[in-house]
């Protein structure tokens, strides 16, 4: 009886260490997330405060006096518990354009004007040391758009980036797709040296196929041009071979017996494969060709080498976060939009990424 | 479905007159014509850009060949720091790396309840792109930034202190590196590292505890040998992309400061490729990497006897 207890005891400290050790891990993992989405929506006023605040502000109260100056606007800080002075002027433009820009608030000149107006009338009837509060709600996705209208480029990088990322998903998934079948379907002399040479690819990094395709592309007129046909020439080197792999497994776990059925059923041996195998192989091409996209997405250092001023939007987002050491919350914000559709497309293949490693499953 | 349209060019004038003869042929090329395209692509826009960089590395800006190139990457004042600081970078990330993959798998493996929310959040970093992560952690270790906040919060540092992460001394900023790499590689190392697992026989591992081991000696004589394979994938893999860190190293401290050597390669042929023989300076840093990082995936598959392994398996 007090054996069976021990062993108890023993299994509940066990589970209990289990799970403390997991949830440090989950931790350390999502904090950097976390905190990176929170300041990609903190205006830059919050930004800037030490500590940082854990998260933003949904909506800010202000309070508005007569001072020497002019008038002198004051924020609600949460930790404090106070009322900070943050602007103190006598031009209600100077103040509209504070509240938009460091504190993410819209308020027109008129607005601030009514409130203004209150105010004056408050004096007259209590005196000097008058007050009036208002609250505006933040325009929460104001980073971001801070950053798509300061970073000249953002947009048509955007647009060029999902460019690169299509070129690379159809030049890959074609090239690399007939590779797969026939590595799954035929055996053939050089099969193994083929199959090694898509690790010997990977081998040379990125930059050495960038270097001298800078001077290759320029004679062929693809360098840095506004249709990014050269990049994805560049990213589907790398992506061929991981396709050939992955579309190869893929094929593999289509039974042949199913093509001969359709061949004895009197059906061309490509009918066969349109027919049968490329529907069943659809759902495992597709994720094929999401990871040949998140690649092409996620590139930078061939991007920075090979464009000048037709950057992708993953050299844009470089360049902004050496430029904008200051600006910590565009930064954050630049990067959650390089993020967001990664993440997306990430969650789609998931199931897939771990498939290819030899079906990963808990 | 290209591959028809091009199978049909044999018909006429290859010599073959019965049916079932040219049919015998198109069975026997139609690999050949599959794999055709990838030939021709690798030899355009890999072999060419390869050998044309090559070339490039011994040739002077006139086009005369010396070694002059390698010369003056030697005499760069931050190669050998380059090489140094990659070294130590690609050592300890990819054995810290390494044990914690491995731990995390063993621990997923477990499957206790909750492990398949558990591997969903141990996958994200895996999903984001580069600049989002270096965005990350560029954020958090500037002296007012998240990394010091939370240690306020936590109670860890005094009100208004801050630690001055990037001004550190070389080592610690080697260190900063090296665990930011860690949080960002670790997920993906796991994964694959789990994968090897799964696939292992049950039955072996039982009988291993039916002859009175237990988990550890099971783990070390057992698990750990049958998973060679995938932890050589898994190492080799890691071997290859440790070398080319340098994203991160820039955004966080800026170029010059801290050399590793594909930084090296974007500073000549980014930062300053408007430079006289910037481009020479960068073709040859591109030979050097490429060079070492063969030469360590060939030592380490050697080493790890994957040669000889794939080798059965394929022959």
């Amino acid at each position: 009886m007090s054996a069976r207890k021990g062993v108890n005891l023993r299994k509940t400290i066990r589970m209990t260490t289990l799970y403390i050790v997991v949830a440090g891990i989950v931790l350390i993992i999502l904090t950097p997330i976390f905190f990176i989405v929170s300041l990609s929506f903190m205006s830059t006023r919050e930004a800037y405060q030490y500590p940082l605040p854990l998260l933003p502000d949904f909506t800010t109260e202000f309070e508005l006096r007569i001072s020497e100056n002019g008038y002198l606007l004051s924020v609600y800080n949460d930790r404090t518990d106070q009322y900070e002075s943050v602007q103190d002027t006598v031009d209600i433009d100077a103040l509209s354009y504070y509240m938009q820009a460091f504190l993410n608030t819209l308020m027109s000149e008129e607005e601030l004007q009514e409130h203004i107006d209150v105010l004056e009338a408050k004096v007259d009837a209590e005196g000097q040391e008058a007050v009036v509060y208002f609250e505006v709600t933040r325009d929460i996705l104001q980073n971001y758009k801070v950053f798509f209208r300061i970073t000249r480029d953002a947009v048509p990088a955007l647009i060029r980036s999902l460019q690169v990322a299509l070129f690379t998903v159809v030049i890959s998934l074609s090239i690399g797709g007939m590779a797969g079948y026939a590595f799954a379907r035929y055996a053939f002399r050089g099969r193994n040296a083929l199959r090694f040479s898509v690790l010997f690819v990977r081998m040379f990094p990125a930059v050495a196929i960038a270097i001298p395709m800078l001077i290759i592309l320029a004679r062929m007129g693809f360098y840095d041009q506004e249709i990014p046909i050269g990049l994805a020439l560049v990213y589907s080197v790398g992506s061929i071979g991981l396709t050939i792999w992955i579309t190869g497994s893929i094929f593999l776990g289509i039974p042949v017996a199913l093509e001969e059925a359709v061949q004895v059923f009197g059906g061309s041996r490509l009918q066969a494969f349109t027919r049968v195998t490329l529907p069943l192989a659809f759902p495992g091409l597709a994720a094929s060709a999401m990871y040949a996209f998140l690649g092409a997405w996620n590139e930078t250092v061939a991007a920075i080498i090979l464009t000048e001023f037709n950057p992708t939007f993953a050299a844009v987002v470089y360049r902004t976060l050496l430029g904008t050491a200051g600006q910590v919350n565009l930064a954050a914000a630049s990067g959650m939009a390089m993020a967001i559709p990664a993440v997306i497309f990430t969650f789609f293949i998931r199931k897939y990424i771990n498939q290819m490693w030899g079906g990963v499953t808990v | 479905m290209a591959t028809v349209s091009n199978s049909k060019g044999f018909q006429p004038g290859t010599g073959i007159t019965t049916p079932r003869g040219r049919r015998a042929l198109l069975r026997a090329a139609t690999p050949y014509i599959l794999i055709a395209p990838v030939i021709i692509y690798y030899a355009l826009f890999w072999i060419r850009p390869v050998l044309k960089l090559v070339g490039d590395s011994f040739r002077t800006t006139d086009g005369s060949f010396t070694i002059s190139n390698f010369q003056m990457v030697i005499e760069d004042p931050s190669f050998w720091p380059a090489i140094l600081n990659t070294a130590v970078i690609v050592i300890f990330s990819v054995a810290l790396e390494f044990v914690f993959a491995l731990a995390l798998a063993f621990l997923i493996n477990a499957k206790f309840p909750g492990s398949s929310a558990f591997l969903f959040i141990a996958m994200i970093p895996m999903a984001l792109p580069a600049v989002a992560i270096a965005a990350a952690w560029q954020t958090g270790f500037t002296a007012h930034g998240w990394v010091n906040s939370l240690l306020i919060y936590l109670g860890i540092l005094a009100e208004g202190d801050k630690i001055y992460y990037l001004t550190g001394s070389h080592f610690q900023n080697l260190a900063l590196i090296i665990l930011i790499d860690a949080w960002t590689v670790i997920p993906s190392v796991m994964i694959i590292l789990l994968a090897g697992m799964q696939n292992l026989p049950e039955d072996v591992k039982e009988a291993g505890y039916v002859f009175g081991g237990n988990w550890w000696t099971v783990t070390r004589k057992i698990t750990i040998p049958m998973l060679k394979a995938t932890i050589t994938t898994a190492v080799i893999l890691r071997l290859i992309s440790a070398i080319q860190i340098w994203l991160i190293v820039v955004v966080m401290f800026g170029f010059n400061r801290l050399p590793v050597l594909v930084e090296r390669i974007v500073y000549f042929s980014d930062e300053v490729s408007g430079l006289y023989s910037s481009y020479q300076m960068a073709a040859a840093y591109t030979i050097i990497v490429s060079a070492l990082v063969s030469i360590a995936a060939i030592i380490f598959l050697q080493v790890s006897g994957a040669f000889t392994r794939a080798g059965e398996e394929l022959g």
